[in-house]
C-alpha cells in the first residue's frame, strides 16, 4: 500500500480538478493505471439480473476499446462492472469508500482479492482502519466521477445514490452517459430522470466513445490489435476446448453431450431428448465433463466453460 | 409442524407416509429447521416445560420450490425480475444442512405445451411401481436378518459392507468432494442413493454410473450463486 497526497506528482490530474479533491490517497495495486482513459460504470446495488448483464457487457466492450473501467466495489452493478472488465482481460479500478482493513460489503472481499491479482488497482481517500459509513459512500462518489472522463449510469432508482454521483459528475464537467429504461421500469426512474435533465442518451458502446473528440472507436471486424487480441483469445480457447476434447472426450457420449451443451441446449431433459439417450447415461456424462472442469453448472441446466 | 402433546404434528402424522412441503422456502424457517433432527433421528421430541414426549416419524420428505421469488431463474423463455439479493434471500431459506439431508435434488424447467400434447411413450406408472418393487425385495433379500429394510436405514458399518466401489469409481467420488464442494454427511448418503439405483438396475456392484448419477442428484448445493 502506497500513500499519495495531493503534492505528488503522480496524483491524478483530473482529480486535482475537482472542486474538494481529496487531500490523500491510498493506493492498493497497479498505480499505472491511473494514467488511463477512465470510465466508471455505476449504478444501483440492488439491480435485476439484466442491469448486471449490461454492466458487465459495457465493461468488457469498453476495456475492448482500451478503457479502464473504474467504481466503487459495492454490491450489484458496481461489482458487475468490475467482474466484466476482468473476464474481458482488463485492469480495474475500485474506489472505497472506507479503509483497506474494512472492506465492505464483506462478500466482495475476494473480488477486492481478485482485482489486486489481475493487476487492478484499489483507491482509498481514508486511513486504513475507516470503518464503512453511508455517508463516506458518497463522497466516495466525488472521487470515482473525479478519476474519469465520463460516467455510465447503468441502473438508478428514484433518488438514489447513484444519481447523486450522476449529478456530482455533471458538476465536475464530467460526460454522463445513460442506459434508457422503460417508464414504468422501477429500476430505470433515475436514469430516465437523469435524461431528461440533460445526460446523454446511450445504447452502445461506440455512443460512448463517439462523444469523446480525443478517443477513437476501434472497429472490431477489420484488422485492429483490439481484434487480433480477441482472435488470441478466441484460440487459447479453443485450443483449450479442443484439448479437453481430446484428452476426456473420448467417450463419445461425453463428447455429444458437451457439444449439446455448447450449442445452447443447457437442460438435462433437453439433451436427453436431442441425443436419444437415457437419464442415467446423460447424467454419467454431465458429471465426468463437470468433475473435468469442461461444464459448469447454472441454474436451469449447464453451461460449457 | 411440530405441535403440542395431545394433537400430533404434520412431522408425527407423516409416520410411514410421505410428507409434502409445497412451496418450502414460503414456510417459517424456524419450521423448515426443525426437519433436521426429524430427518436424522426419525423421531420427534417435543418438550415442553415440565415434560418431554417423543413420536416415531419414519417419513419421506418432498419438498418443491421455485427457483427466484418470481419463478422465473434460470428460464430461457421467460425474465426472471428477481434482484440478486432477492435470491440470495430465498434461496438462503433452505440451509446448507437440511439440503445435505436431501438426496434427491432435482431441477424441472418449464415444459412447453407441445410436450405437454406429445404422445410419445414414455414409462407408466405401473411399470415403475413394478421396478420399485423389485429393487426393494432386492434389498429385504440382502438385510435379512439385520433388522433394516432399505439402503436408507444402512447405519455407517453396514454402508461400508454393502456399498462397496471399485478403485474408479472411488476416485470418481473423492475428485467430487474436491470440486463440487460436497459435506461429510453428503457422502454416506451418496453411497446409499447409489446402491438404490445399482437395485433399480438390477446390478450386484454399486458401477460407476449409478454413483455418477447419485452425485448429480445433488445439484442444488452448488449452483445458483454464479452465472
Amino acid at each position: 500500500m502506497t500513500k499519495i497526497t495531493i503534492e505528488d506528482k503522480e496524483y491524478p490530474k483530473q482529480l486535482k480538478e475537482i472542486k474538494n479533491p481529496p487531500k490523500q490517497l491510498y493506493l492498493e495495486g497497479n498505480t499505472e493505471l491511473l494514467k488511463q482513459n477512465i470510465i466508471s460504470i455505476v449504478g444501483s446495488r440492488n439491480c435485476t439480473q439484466n442491469g448486471e448483464k449490461l454492466a458487465k457487457k459495457f465493461a468488457s466492450e469498453l476495456t475492448m476499446q482500451k478503457i479502464t473501467i473504474a467504481s466503487g466495489m459495492a454490491k450489484g452493478i458496481d461489482s458487475a462492472a468490475h467482474i466484466g472488465t476482468m473476464e474481458a482481460g482488463g485492469k480495474t479500478i475500485a474506489v472505497l469508500g472506507n479503509g483497506f482493513n474494512h472492506i465492505f460489503p464483506k462478500e466482495n472481499i475476494e473480488l477486492y482479492k481478485e482485482i489486486i491479482r489481475k493487476g487492478g488497482l484499489i483507491v482509498s481517500e481514508y486511513p486504513p482502519d475507516t470503518e464503512a459509513k453511508s455517508n463516506l459512500f458518497l463522497e466516495r462518489n466525488r472521487i470515482v466521477s473525479g478519476l474519469s472522463i465520463g460516467v455510465l449510469v447503468v441502473e438508478a432508482a428514484h433518488r438514489s445514490g447513484t444519481s447523486v454521483t450522476a449529478k456530482l459528475a455533471e458538476s465536475q464537467r464530467r460526460k454522463v452517459f445513460v442506459l434508457p429504461h422503460e417508464i414504468d421500469d422501477k429500476y430505470g426512474v433515475g436514469t430516465n430522470n437523469l435524461i431528461k435533465k440533460g445526460a446523454i442518451l446511450i445504447t452502445s458502446t461506440k455512443d460512448i466513445i463517439d462523444n469523446f473528440k480525443s478517443l477513437k472507436y476501434i472497429e472490431f471486424k477489420e484488422a485492429s490489435t483490439v481484434n487480433i487480441d480477441k482472435n488470441i483469445k478466441n484460440k487459447i480457447q479453443e485450443q483449450k476446448i479442443n484439448k479437453t476434447l481430446e484428452v476426456r472426450l473420448t467417450n463419445k457420449i461425453e463428447k455429444e453431450v458437451y457439444m449439446l451443451i455448447k450449442n445452447g441446449n443447457k437442460e438435462v431433459n433437453e439433451i436427453a431428448k436431442k441425443s436419444n439417450k437415457s437419464i442415467s447415461e446423460i447424467t454419467n456424462a454431465l458429471l465426468m465433463l463437470e468433475l473435468d472442469g469442461a461444464i459448469k453448472k447454472i441454474a436451469g441446466g449447464y453451461k460449457c466453460i | 409442524m411440530v405441535e403440542g402433546f395431545q394433537n400430533h404434528g404434520e412431522i408425527s402424522l407423516a409416520h410411514y407416509g410421505v410428507l409434502f412441503l409445497d412451496e418450502l422456502p414460503e414456510f417459517n424457517k424456524k419450521v423448515i429447521e426443525s426437519l433436521r433432527g426429524p430427518l436424522e433421528d426419525k423421531t420427534v421430541t417435543i418438550s415442553r416445560l415440565n415434560m418431554a414426549v417423543t413420536y416415531p416419524c419414519k417419513f419421506v420428505l418432498l419438498a418443491s420450490m421455485n427457483p427466484c421469488p418470481c419463478g422465473f431463474y434460470g428460464s430461457d423463455t421467460q425474465k426472471c425480475n428477481c434482484t440478486k439479493e432477492q435470491i440470495r434471500k430465498y434461496l438462503s431459506k433452505i440451509s446448507g444442512p437440511l439440503l445435505d439431508r436431501i438426496d434427491l435434488q432435482i431441477e424441472v424447467s418449464r415444459v412447453p405445451y407441445q410436450k405437454l400434447d406429445s404422445n410419445k411413450k414414455e414409462e407408466t406408472s405401473e411399470e415403475i411401481r413394478k421396478r420399485v418393487n423389485k429393487a426393494r425385495r432386492i434389498q429385504l433379500e440382502r438385510y435379512k436378518g439385520q433388522e433394516i429394510f432399505s439402503n436408507s436405514e444402512l447405519p455407517p458399518a453396514l454402508i461400508e459392507k454393502y456399498c462397496k466401489l471399485d478403485s474408479k469409481s472411488k476416485k470418481i467420488l473423492e475428485d467430487a468432494f474436491e470440486k463440487l464442494g460436497l459435506s461429510a454427511r453428503a457422502y454416506g448418503r451418496i453411497l446409499k442413493v447409489a446402491r438404490t439405483i445399482a437395485d433399480l438396475d438390477n446390478s450386484r456392484d454399486i458401477k460407476t454410473q449409478h454413483l455418477a448419477e447419485a452425485i448429480q442428484y445433488r445439484s442444488l448445493d452448488r449452483k445458483y450463486f454464479e452465472n
